[in-house]
């Protein structure tokens, strides 16, 4: 394509987005709308999933051992929990730093001479699993194994905790999902009703002998134009709005885990700028694409 | 120029539109189609400049053959091909001066040259007073020549036009017809579709008369209605 001619398509664009200004104005609007939903729904399944993770990472197994072993028995034991699948973890805490915490706890420093001498405390592990899914299964593992007194990870309220976990993740994701599909098809349709109601011109273009590709550049440039405009204000407004929030929940309601991570956010806000700016050539090359069939 | 071999052309629904179509018309001529409505004049004009394909058949214009012809090559065909309709089909956001300039911008000419070509076609076809005045705002016969005027822009050797009087009145019809001649004579190849008998009886053209997709008459340019 010569410089002239494209010098002219990029004039075509901004003539016709001069022309059409109130189409160009709904398409920028229902951009800046379905990618701040976008963007919004991306953080809110970030979150959800940070909140499941932040809960589900609390919980650990206990595992109480029988009184008679011996301290390489202890370590055995140690080593052959390591190597259960899905365990993280496996920490030892001994009866005798477990009756020095709980003296600490309680303040006192003659517990066990009140006793009698006599540590009640067993030897102790505390394992942590790679997935709290795992728990379940790993506990009755545990359980089995020769020198094991008793296991303990908290049961029924696991159950509960990972029901809840598990429905945070799935609605973080339908919302995700649907928005997605949502302002896909907003969009899509926005730029397509764009293009419709230049049939007429398009036609007139093919009658008087203008190439295909020289009518669908301006299309493609415009759809492109207007989902970076879209998308540079959904993000300036998403991202404003987003930190805003974080500043707040941080300061105010700080047992809420919440994604912090600059790169994290940068990465969602680039999402939005590429989908804006991906759907906008899209929707307008096939709308125009139906109009150049003979 | 023109040629066409025993064209046919069905559509979808089993719906004859031409039957069995010979024609062939040189370089310079003025032709008339005339024929009742639905009798084909309109498919027949857009064969030419492959808005249809026959069923059957060869359309040759200008030596290129238009049912071998591939869709790239489409726009080219059209660039020698000036079209007038009976409604015009201006743009109604655009100036008469930038619709007739939208023509030439589209097939790559120099901004210079779309100015100062733009302006004698407005002169051509009486319109350069109106020339920043929008569609809506000017009388059809006025319309019509600014279709005429977008037509000729890219200086194409041939014209065709579908009914392009069926909209204005006899007076307005004549001031089309007399620009028209004008173009023919400065040597255009100019195929014309109407129901303006009047138009057909004074101009002495040749006339090729079609009913129900059949060529029934082809009458030669200076003959009356008797064929004397």
């Amino acid at each position: 394509m010569e410089f002239n001619t494209f010098g002219f398509i990029f004039e075509q664009v901004f003539i016709s987005l001069k022309r059409n200004v109130l189409l160009t104005l709904a398409s920028v609007i229902t951009m800046i709308i379905s990618l701040s939903l976008l963007g919004c729904s991306m953080l809110f399944l970030a979150n959800a999933s940070f909140v499941a993770e932040t809960f589900e990472s609390q919980v650990e197994i206990a595992v109480f051992l029988q009184d008679y072993l011996s301290s390489e028995q202890v370590v055995d034991l140690q080593n052959k929990l390591e190597k259960i699948e899905g365990v993280a973890s496996v920490t030892l805490t001994t009866k005798e730093n477990a009756i020095k915490e709980f003296e600490e706890s309680m303040g006192s420093k003659t517990l066990l001479e009140d006793l009698g001498g006599i540590n009640p405390f067993p030897d102790k592990f505390t394992i942590q699993t790679t997935d709290a899914h795992l728990v379940q299964d790993i506990a009755s593992k545990v359980s089995k194994v020769t020198g094991v007194e008793k296991v303990r990870y908290g049961q029924g309220v696991l159950e509960k905790l990972l029901q809840f976990t598990d429905w945070l993740r799935w609605v973080g994701l339908a919302i995700v999902v649907i928005f997605t599909i949502a302002s896909f098809i907003l969009i899509a349709f926005n730029i397509k009703t764009n293009v419709y109601s230049r049939e007429k011109e398009i036609q007139i273009m093919r009658l008087v002998g203008a190439s295909n590709s020289f009518i669908r550049w301006p299309f493609i440039i415009e759809g492109m134009f207007i989902g970076l405009i879209g998308a540079v204000i959904a993000m300036v407004i998403v991202g404003f709005t987003y930190t805003w929030l974080l500043g707040y929940v941080m300061s105010n309601l700080t047992f809420l885990p919440v994604v912090a991570d600059q790169l994290f956010i940068s990465k969602v806000l680039g999402a939005m700028l590429l989908s804006g700016i991906g759907i906008g050539v899209l929707a307008s090359s096939i709308s125009v694409r139906q109009f150049l069939r003979t | 120029m023109i040629k066409m071999k025993s064209i046919s052309k069905f559509y979808p629904n089993g719906a004859r539109a031409l039957y069995d179509i010979n024609l062939n018309i040189h370089k310079g001529e003025f032709v008339f189609l005339v024929g009742q409505s639905g009798a084909g004049k309109s498919t027949l004009i857009k064969l030419l400049y492959r808005d249809e394909i026959p069923t059957r058949g060869q359309v040759i214009v200008d030596s290129d053959n238009l049912i071998r012809l591939k869709e790239r090559e489409i726009p080219l065909l059209r660039r020698k091909i000036g079209v007038i309709f009976q409604d015009f089909k201006l743009l109604q956001n655009m100036t008469v001066f930038e619709n007739i300039a939208f023509a030439q911008q589209v097939v790559g000419k120099p901004k210079k040259e779309i100015e100062n070509n733009t302006e004698v076609l407005l002169e051509v076809v009486g319109l350069s007073k109106k020339r920043d005045v929008y569609p809506d705002e000017i009388s059809g016969g006025e319309q019509q020549r600014v279709c005429v005027a977008r037509a000729l822009a890219n200086n194409p050797p041939i014209l065709v036009a579908d009914e392009p009087t069926g909209n204005l009145d006899q007076d307005t019809a004549w001031e089309i017809m007399e620009i028209l001649s004008r173009v023919n004579k400065m040597g255009t190849t100019i195929i014309m579709a109407t129901h303006a008998l009047y138009i057909v009886e004074k101009m002495k053209k040749r006339v090729v008369t079609i009913d129900k997709g059949k060529i029934i008459d082809d009458r030669p340019e200076g003959a009356n209605r008797f064929g004397i």
